[in-house]
């Protein structure tokens, strides 16, 4: 109980901090998307930290829930509630029709794979134009503001729900991480052939891992597309966008711990925007390029340790907050 | 009563016919050697055993139940494990949770966590549970690699030469240790280099070579046994009769 | 007939789809990495030919060799300073490192280049030969006599001369290929910078029938990724096959199903070929 103090402590910061920035301003909007970045890295902490697959192709399902919630709601009138619901049910399939042909594969063949399976979402999202709308994207429809409709006049509730998000997100990771799931994923991370003599179902439990990873994003993408209010393919199957950002703010934080993608994200989101604001405002693509050269530096100077170039600043800082 | 039966197995990796025809039969509570030297295919039967390897051909009953294409994992939920010839732990995990995963199979956490510590104590090694696998010396390794088989509460256990690299007192221990598994219901096939160890705590011996079953007997029939004996157990008798 | 005229079509342009492919598998058979930056090499290969015929009038036939050269270099320096350095580092630090690569390229080519479709004409850009009641495109004829020549040299390369030997071997057990000598951080020069420079002669070669911008590249990942895996990962003769095959599956699926299904049967085969067969149809093992 004494150490959940600081725990909650942090939480009920963070749930004040939206009260303090300017409603409307530009700020609240960065938190917001630092947080539902978190709430994504955490997810996929599940299979690339507690499981070891990179997995270079989670933009897939996120853009599965952020199409299926606002599909819904478009043609149907469906509350994005639900439309998150059905939108989870779809990722987590999706996962599974994934992660069968995968499973066996590994490190760098396994990342080309999924990749590839995200472009292909990408892809068909583009071309199937009768659902999707194709590549002009979806825009989601005003509806008078109401909690059940997920309609809010202000930016703060949607921070809140991010906040909710990434704490159940993170409850959930715990919750594998120790558990029989937790057990069992280490094992087979560490020696796949003696985990299954042992008796651990090795398919069954990186299966498991990959749904329930699957489910909670393509779930964050409604949440992406009620803050977003518009999405396109390009947007939300983005492989640079989606898929490589959070998985390298679940790296860079600490992957497969439960603070990691938080505090990658609050390092590297507000980071980004920073650049993006004192560099794309001179040319399309700087900011990228320069995170792309930060990528690279990082990882040279600490090829070993690129997983924890910040581990031991997380460390100091994480003493105070994880269990 | 016979708890595992081996029928005609048979299996060929390229150009290497690594078990040929291989068939015996094993009594619950028995306590069967197998022997063979290197590269005779005794860590491969154990493989097959367990289907960590499937065989080309022949069948493995365990308790009456055909294992045909069964994966590992259901092998040992159905009550037979083994350990690795060189040890396969998991090195970044403490020892305890290194058991305490095993006894996931038939427990939830807690109560697996219990089973583990009951498993190390068996084997003796309860105040190292909480340290790092991969720090532990060989022998050690060994035996919580044989602590961890225990704690899936197997039926049949297979031990692929858990005695390498310890001194006598140490493999003493182990051979009592097997003794007491047995008298606890356990059935066990042990893989052995050390002779006297072997010969000592077996019913029964198997003798392999070449993927075949040389000689399948009492460690007295099987000392006597002039195939064996040429393959195996006398070249330096041959060598001191020139 | 149309069933035939599919059938060549695919070929001609799987011919490409191989030479454009063949860099991503070759790397991987003999360093054990994937490219991830491999389709941007493509890209840097449009721009190349793409200039050379916007200020020096050449064709991008012609020019080819120059897109070889120029990723060439960009690729013998990558390999050099950056990849060289994590080759004995986790796999998800390497994964990490050509990523950072291709959005490096990707970014690099918008801000040089801006983001605006470019395309070039071509005398024989609509031409096309009878073969009896076939017709052959002529532009998919040259790449695909581009890339058959492109593909001898290769084979020549690889198979006789003392370099593609020597790569080979150090493919096959570099420890063993330094203790004969063999400098194997210049093999993984070599096989790095022939890689993508093959994949930028291949988009040289395509440049009169494919219309360049920094994205380009991105357009043909999912499909180089098919290539290589329904081939063999690691295969060069399995690349061969796998890129003539997705031509041909191609092809031959714009005949059946309209266009939004096409990637959808492309997207089929890969799964199914990682589900059934995930060394491919040639299989090298690594």
């Amino acid at each position: 109980m004494k150490r959940c103090l600081p725990l909650a402590a942090v939480i009920v910061l963070t749930a004040l901090l939206p009260l303090l920035l300017d409603p409307r301003g530009y700020w609240i909007r960065v938190l917001t998307i630092t947080l539902l970045f978190a709430a994504m890295a955490q997810a996929w902490n599940i299979v690339g930290g507690l499981a070891n697959q990179t997995s270079l192709g989670h933009a897939a399902f996120f853009g599965i829930g952020a199409y299926t919630s606002t599909v819904l709601l478009l043609k149907f009138g469906i509350s994005p509630w639900l439309g998150m619901v059905a939108g989870g049910v779809l990722g987590g399939l999706a996962a599974f029709v994934i992660a069968i042909p995968t499973m066996r594969l590994q490190g760098h063949y396994f990342a080309l794979a999924t990749l590839a399976f995200g472009e292909v979402m990408r892809v068909i999202a583009n071309v199937w134009t009768s659902l999707t709308g194709g590549p002009s994207g979806l825009s989601v429809p005003f509806v008078p503001p109401s909690f059940a409709a997920y309609s809010f006049k202000l930016l703060r509730p949607h921070a809140w729900i991010a906040l909710v998000a990434l704490v159940i997100v993170t409850a959930i990771f715990e919750a594998i991480r120790r558990g029989a799931m937790g057990y069992r994923l280490r094992a087979i991370k560490q020696n796949a052939a003696a985990a299954e003599v042992i008796g651990v179902d090795t398919t069954r439990v990186k299966l498991q891992a990959a749904v329930i990873s699957g489910a909670l994003i393509a779930m964050l993408g409604t949440l992406y597309a009620q803050v977003a209010v518009f999405f396109d393919p390009d947007t939300v199957f983005s492989i640079a966008g989606i898929s490589i950002r959070i998985a390298l703010i679940a790296i860079i934080g600490g992957v497969g711990t439960a603070a990691g993608p938080i505090l990658g994200a609050f390092f590297i989101i507000p980071l980004e925007e920073i650049m993006n604001d004192l560099l794309s405002s001179r040319a399309a693509g700087l900011s990228q390029l320069v995170f792309g050269i930060i990528l690279i530096s990082v990882i040279l100077w600490q090829p070993r340790g690129f997983i924890t170039v910040f581990g031991s600043l997380r460390a100091r800082l994480s003493r105070t907050v994880s269990p | 009563m016979t708890i595992l039966d081996v029928r005609a197995v048979s299996r060929r990796f390229g150009g290497l016919q690594a078990l040929s025809e291989v068939m015996f039969s094993v009594s619950r509570g028995e306590i069967v050697g197998v022997i063979g030297p290197n590269g005779a295919g005794k860590t491969t039967l154990f493989s097959t055993l367990v289907g960590l390897i499937r065989p080309d051909s022949g069948t493995v009953t365990l308790d009456g139940r055909d294992l045909a294409g069964l994966k590992p994992h259901r092998v040992a939920s159905l009550g037979m494990t083994k350990t690795f010839q060189n040890v396969a732990l998991f090195a970044e995990s403490s020892v305890l949770d290194n058991v305490l995963t095993a006894g996931l199979l038939h427990h939830g956490v807690d109560a697996a966590r219990g089973e583990a510590l009951n498993c190390l104590d068996r084997v003796g090694l309860r105040g190292v549970a909480h340290k790092q696998a991969g720090n532990l010396s060989f022998p050690e390794r060994a035996r919580v690699e044989l602590a961890r088989a225990l704690c899936t509460a197997p039926k049949v256990l297979l031990l692929d030469e858990v005695m390498a690299a310890l001194n006598h007192a140490e493999m003493a221990e182990i051979m009592q240790l097997i003794r007491s598994l047995r008298d606890d219901g356990v059935t066990l096939l042990v893989v052995e280099h050390h002779m006297r160890a072997i010969m000592n705590v077996c019913d029964r011996i198997l003798v392999l070579n070449f993927g075949r079953l040389l000689a399948d007997g009492t460690p007295e029939q099987v000392a006597r046994d002039p195939l064996v004996i040429e393959a195996y157990l006398g070249r330096s008798r041959e060598a001191a009769r020139r | 007939m149309s069933f035939l005229q599919a059938i060549l079509d695919g070929l001609l342009i799987g011919g490409v789809y191989a030479v454009i492919s063949i860099g991503l598998t070759l790397v991987y058979g003999v360093m054990g990495i994937v490219n991830f930056a491999q389709a941007e090499f493509l890209t840097i290969g449009m721009f190349v030919a793409w200039f050379a015929w916007a200020f020096l009038g050449l064709d991008p036939v012609l020019a080819a060799p120059l897109s070889f050269a120029v990723a060439f270099a960009i690729g013998w320096v990558v390999q050099g300073q950056l990849i060289a350095r994590v080759l004995s580092a986790p796999s998800v630090a390497q994964i990490f490192l050509t990523v950072g690569v291709l959005i490096v390229i990707e970014n690099g080519s918008l801000l040089l280049f801006g983001s605006q479709f470019r395309s070039v004409t071509t005398s024989y850009q609509t031409m096309s030969l009878s073969l009896g009641a076939l017709f052959v495109s002529v532009p998919y004829l040259i790449a695909f006599s581009m890339s058959l020549a492109c593909g001898i040299a290769l084979w020549w390369f690889m198979r006789a001369s003392w370099f593609g030997r020597a790569m080979r071997a150090t493919a096959q057990n570099p420890s063993a290929a330094r203790l004969m000598g063999i400098d194997t951080e210049l093999m993984y020069k070599i096989a790095f910078a022939l890689g993508v420079g093959l994949t930028a002669f291949g988009g040289a070669v395509i440049l009169p029938y494919v219309t360049v911008f920094p994205g380009v590249g991105g357009q043909f990942v999912v499909l180089m990724f098919t290539v290589v895996v329904l081939g063999g990962l690691g295969s060069v003769a399995g690349a061969v096959v796998g890129g003539l095959a997705v031509g041909v599956i191609q092809a031959l699926s714009s005949l059946f199903f309209p266009i939004q299904l096409q990637n959808l049967v492309l997207f089929i085969v890969f799964i199914l070929v990682l589900a059934v067969r995930p060394q491919g149809l040639i299989g090298a093992s690594r």
